[in-house]
């Protein structure tokens, strides 16, 4: 039978080269006066399930009632679909006014002539903290503005450790005295806990590594900023904690998928990116859960960034860009909207929003240690290149064959070299 | 013996091969009444912590939207494009095999080798034309080629089935004087009735089930068929609500599994009588 939702999947590849050749017509976006009797419409979209819509529609009632020269009709969609949606739109020319978006389709659509340069069309980029903005830069253009921010972190279980005798970590540690605690907490977890997934997986911790050691893991121009060298030092940096019970194997990671082994109350701690805790304690049933920054053999240069954790664009196309600008303001700076969305974006990124916001909680737990590494901040990388998602993944799958045994150190930094040369060269 | 014996076997083999094919179906009604935190993972029937709760979170509706405008949109679309195929392609089945017009053939060729071109090689040139002529956001153009014989798989089906009734009765018909409208519409369609309900149920199957068209042609939320909305339980970037997504989808399976129950026998009944009145 003809099953047209078997094509969804091959859909992105005819989109891609529809959008290429599409994307050469570029109209200057006049400002359409909007009146009260008579407003200018403002199509806005996003992805999110039925809390997001409910918090969304809200803001854009406070909005409309704001600004009722302008009214914004929203629309929302789920993220598999949003993404399908929005190809097809830039394709045919109608991608809506404002859109919700996502750090790794942001470069895709900017080098396409997508997206609306926003650095000086009215959307307030002072509240922001300055090391935040190049995330939503790409060759000099503002094309999106964050409206939250994740930072990385390594989660600790405080009871878990108290259980098994073995110290909290203060917060501030090398990469040696991070593997003696994984060790400690392997040996007193006996079979009980692990002390981590193997850290060496985790794209962003080795992107952050990276850092510390001041190289930058994309150059400007989409081609890749580090070494085979630097990779095989990162990879043997676990060599020794690989089949002990510090990490925790491969195929109990697989076993208790799709919930994570900290989640799943199997390690005693886990790096990843701070908005992870509401997930966690819900998984683990856990009273309390804390982090501390990730280690570093320089203590003055940890690395650390603020991620977006979603942004807000416009239309390169869109008749009302000065409605665009405005909407996108409120969205990001009005501390109302702060109020109403919390930390379900994630930790709202201007400084108007997040001090105009109560949070409790987990909530307030996270902006706190949001704050509590902001001296440690640097630049935000630039968004990253097409393709990347697909080296992420890479990146794990040849990491957990090194886990397994099944190939050595050497072969999986030229396994993992070589398609990404070749991800690379596909989308250059 | 050796005979009951193998009858045994027989029946054993098929109730165990009858379990591994509905297993996916039994869980998936079994796990709407679970919570979602034993939903995912786990891959037990049996649940402690009963509750109809997720029923009534999928009935809540999304964004203020209600469950049942979803409902009512999907079954609009596919009562509209089972309306649609029957009528357009009937009557361009009738065209291509009792009407002698010039490049029939050519015509009917084109037609089959519209099958042959992927869906997502019209995608974009589609949208287009629709996104120019402004009738994005509407039904329009989910239905539009419904209505014009476009489905060429259905068109093709009837014409196979047409060709198959004797052209003795529309010629006798003829000698009495009816004209190709008394002929298409007091000969054809009664016989026709075996292809035209399965032609209805795969129409109805396929817009119930259709994401891809109404996800890129509609906007407003609020008329979303069911399919988009179930996607919107699921969110990979907060919390998925799978026991809502669930409890929805067996809700959605309801009209289709009915539809499907009640129409059943008529092709079977079609298929053993026209043997006899042929």
């Amino acid at each position: 039978m003809i099953s047209r939702r078997n094509f969804i999947t091959s859909i992105a590849t005819g989109v891609a080269a529809a959008a290429m050749l599409s994307a050469c017509g570029k109209s200057g976006g006049s400002a359409g006066g909007g009146t009260v009797e008579n407003p200018t419409v403002l199509n806005y979209t996003w992805w999110g399930n039925d809390d997001r819509a409910e918090r969304t529609n809200k803001a854009i009632a406070l909005f409309n009632e704001k600004n009722p020269t302008i009214k914004v009709v929203g629309t929302f969609t789920d993220w598999a679909g949003y993404w399908q949606k929005r190809a097809t739109e830039a394709a045919g020319g109608g991608l809506p006014d404002v859109m919700q978006w996502d750090l790794s389709y942001l470069r895709d659509y900017a080098k396409r002539n997508q997206l609306l340069d926003l650095s000086d069309v009215g959307v307030d980029l002072s509240t922001f903290d300055k090391t935040l903005l190049p995330s939503g830069r790409v060759n000099d253009k503002q094309y999106g503005v964050p409206t939250s921010t994740n930072a990385f972190a390594i989660y600790y279980d405080p009871a878990k450790l108290k259980e098994i005798g073995v110290a909290e970590p203060t917060g501030t540690w090398t990469y040696a005295e991070y593997k003696k605690f994984l060790t400690e907490a392997g040996e007193k977890g006996a079979g009980k806990y692990n002390g981590s997934t193997d850290f060496t997986g985790i794209w962003w911790q080795f992107n952050i590594w990276l850092r510390q050691n001041k190289i930058e893991a994309f150059t400007s121009d989409g081609k890749l900023g580090f070494t085979k060298d630097d990779l095989r030092k990162w990879w043997n940096l676990a060599a020794d904690l690989r089949g002990t019970p510090a990490i925790i194997s491969s195929d109990k990671v697989t076993q208790l998928l799709p919930k994570s082994p900290f989640g799943s109350n199997k390690t005693v701690s886990e790096a990843t990116w701070d908005n992870f805790m509401a997930g966690y304690l819900a998984d683990s049933g856990a009273s309390e859960l804390k982090m501390v920054p990730v280690p570093s053999d320089d203590p003055d240069n940890l690395g650390l960034f603020l991620k977006p954790s979603m942004l807000m664009v416009a239309s390169a196309k869109t008749k009302n860009a000065d409605a665009a600008a405005k909407f996108i303001d409120f969205m990001v700076n009005a501390p109302e909207v702060g109020e109403i969305f919390k930390t379900s974006r994630g930790v709202p990124a201007s400084k108007t929003q997040r001090d105009g916001t109560t949070f409790d909680g987990v909530d307030a737990q996270v902006v706190a240690y949001e704050d509590s590494i902001s001296k440690y901040l640097s630049d935000a990388p630039e968004p990253p290149i097409v393709g990347f998602g697909t080296l992420e993944t890479e990146f794990l799958r040849i990491q957990e064959e090194l886990n397994y045994g099944k190939v050595t150190v050497d072969q999986a930094v030229d396994q993992w070299f070589t398609s990404a040369e070749d991800v690379i060269k596909q989308n250059a | 013996m050796g005979r009951s014996l193998k009858t045994l076997a027989f029946h054993g083999v098929s109730l165990i091969l009858i379990a591994v094919v509905l297993y996916p179906a039994v869980w998936m009604i079994a796990s709407s009444f679970k919570p979602s935190s034993e939903i995912v993972g786990n891959a037990a029937i049996w649940s402690e912590n009963f509750s109809f709760d997720n029923f009534i979170k999928a009935m809540d509706g999304i964004g203020g939207i209600s469950t049942l405008q979803f409902f009512g949109n999907s079954l609009f679309l596919a009562v509209a494009s089972v309306i649609g195929v029957v009528f357009s392609s009937t009557l361009t089945a009738y065209a291509f095999t009792r009407i002698n017009f010039p490049g029939r053939k050519f015509f009917f060729t084109m037609m089959v080798m519209t099958l042959l071109l992927p869906f997502h090689v019209i995608i974009i040139p589609q949208y287009i034309v629709f996104q120019q002529v402004g009738l994005v956001d509407t039904y329009v153009p989910l239905l539009l080629g419904k209505f014009l014989g476009a489905e060429a798989f259905f068109v093709f089906l009837m014409v196979q089935f047409m060709r198959n009734l004797p052209k003795e009765l529309d010629e006798a018909a003829r000698i009495d004087g009816a004209g190709h409208i008394r002929i298409f519409c007091s000969i054809m369609l009664p016989l026709m009735k075996p292809s035209i309900i399965t032609a209805s149920i795969f129409a109805f199957i396929w817009s119930w089930n259709d994401f891809l068209g109404p996800l890129l042609y509609l906007n407003t939320p609020d008329k979303y068929p069911l399919p988009l909305a179930l996607r919107l339980f699921v969110d990979q970037t907060q919390s998925s609500d799978y026991g809502a997504m669930i409890a929805m989808s067996v809700l959605a399976l309801l009209p289709v599994l009915l539809f499907f129950l009640i129409f059943q026998r008529h092709i079977v009944e079609g298929v053993s009588t026209q043997g006899l009145k042929g």
